[in-house]
């Protein structure tokens, strides 16, 4: 598929290229369908590939244009990755797959709200889904997290545009940034977004005094934000 | 201009979805005096979704595009639009959009009782976990609280007014994280009431008479 992928961009990317009338008609007819059999092959590989850039345009082309192919394309790519976390934070496989729907129905209906400049599509997806969550195991707590978009929509808005940008390249570059961050630093964050554990338990189950754990947290930070702005560089 | 801001433990365990629904609710009131810590939120959020990027793909079982995507065609039609409504600034209100949905009015219309000289104080109606407690304190001007330490934590945002204790001077906005190390006397130094939203996780532990004879009134 991967192949059939890029000798279709390759050898049909200008069909008026040196071509009578009728011939470059025909071509363009060929490119429009192979342009289509192209995109489905993308879906069918389960967008593995897919930039951060092309995630965000496809939220943004849902948004705009109720669009079911981005949809599925975004599906295709999220909700495996989703049904890890759901499972990591200790779902059944049976909720696990409940959530999924659930984070994607409030994708389709909100997608109109997301603003690529502010965030990167996974962490919109993540906020969305960490709020399913919530509200699925502690429903007294949802009415906090019940509107995804009000801190982005309220507190943003006072902001310079660089700092905006700044946030819309952090979801790329963290994964850079992550990868660099030493094991014992890395590994607390990780607990602390998939083991649904408070720092305090973390701690217990690390045998390391809560004080250690708060400032590796701490640590890991300030190292990320100095990996951040050298990446910036 | 906020001078104390939330702790990065804090503002992980919030983007996480790992604070208790007291804590929650208090952190979320100061996100929306500070574009600071706000911002920092993101860059928390932003870590959570490349490590979800990052995750093993494991295969759907039962879940299935179209049979999803027919679920919502279908309650799309009962659907009403999202609203794309903005509301007023923090500033116009007074009171943070999180604490008027519960109370169901801002800070002006607080029934506050009585609990000492100076002192009074309304505990939010919330099912919390145990242990922990959701209030609104307010302290007459030049209110010196007892001598206390914490069992468990503390956290305490300003709305009104201004305190001072040991590590400092928290007006409007500024939130105070105190945890079992810290033994501290805060004071109301300003002249108008400090009102304060606080959340603790377990009894404060006051010393000195007057602190022992508060504290089952205070009940906190």
């Amino acid at each position: 598929m991967e192949v059939k992928g890029i000798w279709i961009t390759e050898n049909i990317s200008d069909p008026k290229k040196g071509m009578d009338r009728k011939r470059s008609e025909f071509m363009r007819r060929v490119y429009k369908i192979m342009k289509k059999v192209q995109l489905e092959a993308g879906q069918l590989k389960g967008g593995q590939d897919l930039t951060a850039d092309q995630l965000n345009d496809l939220l943004v082309t849902l948004g705009k244009k109720r669009c079911k192919s981005s949809f599925r394309t975004l599906f295709d790519f999220y909700a495996p990755r989703l049904k890890s976390f759901f499972l990591k934070v200790g779902t059944t496989e049976e909720i696990a797959e409940e959530l999924i729907q659930e984070t994607f129905v409030q994708i389709w209906r909100k997608a109109q709200t997301y603003d690529p400049s502010k965030a990167a599509s996974s962490t919109w997806i993540f906020t969305i889904a960490r709020n399913r969550r919530i509200d699925r195991f502690r429903s007294e707590k949802s009415y906090i997290f019940e509107d995804d978009s009000y801190l982005h929509k309220h507190l943003v808005m006072e902001e310079s545009q660089s700092q905006s940008v700044f946030e819309k390249e952090i979801g790329h570059k963290m994964h850079k940034a992550l990868a660099r961050l030493p094991a014992n630093q890395s590994e607390i964050i990780k607990m602390s977004f998939f083991q649904d554990l408070s720092h305090g338990e973390i701690a217990e189950c690390l045998s390391l005094p809560l004080g250690t754990v708060k400032s590796r947290i701490r640590l890991a930070f300030k190292q990320l934000r100095s990996i951040l702005a050298e990446l910036d560089q | 201009m906020i001078n104390h801001h939330l702790s990065d433990e804090m503002i992980l365990a919030y983007a996480a979805g790992a604070l208790s629904e007291g804590q929650a609710m208090v952190v979320h009131c100061h996100l929306e005096y500070c574009d600071h810590c706000a911002a920092r939120l993101r860059e928390a959020e932003a870590l959570g979704g490349a490590l979800l990027e990052e995750l093993d793909v494991p295969t759907l079982t039962s879940l299935d595009f179209d049979d999803m995507f027919a679920k919502i065609e279908v309650s799309e039609e009962m659907q009403e639009p999202l609203s794309m409504e903005t509301s007023d600034t923090l500033q116009e209100r007074a009171t943070p959009a999180m604490l008027r949905n519960i109370l169901g009015h801002g800070i002006e219309d607080v029934k506050w009782k009585r609990v000492g000289p100076g002192i009074r104080q309304y505990v939010l109606p919330l099912d919390l976990q145990e242990g922990e407690n959701v209030r609104l304190l307010r302290l007459s001007p030049g209110f010196v609280t007892p001598m206390h330490t914490h069992r468990g934590s503390e956290m305490t945002l300003v709305l009104q007014g201004s305190f001072c204790d040991e590590t400092g001077r928290y007006a409007v906005g500024d939130i105070q994280d105190a945890d079992g190390d810290l033994d501290h006397q805060p004071v109301a130094d300003t002249d108008v009431d400090c009102i304060c939203l606080a959340v603790t996780t377990a009894p404060l532990q006051f010393r000195g008479l007057i602190g022992k004879l508060m504290q089952p009134l205070v009940g906190i």
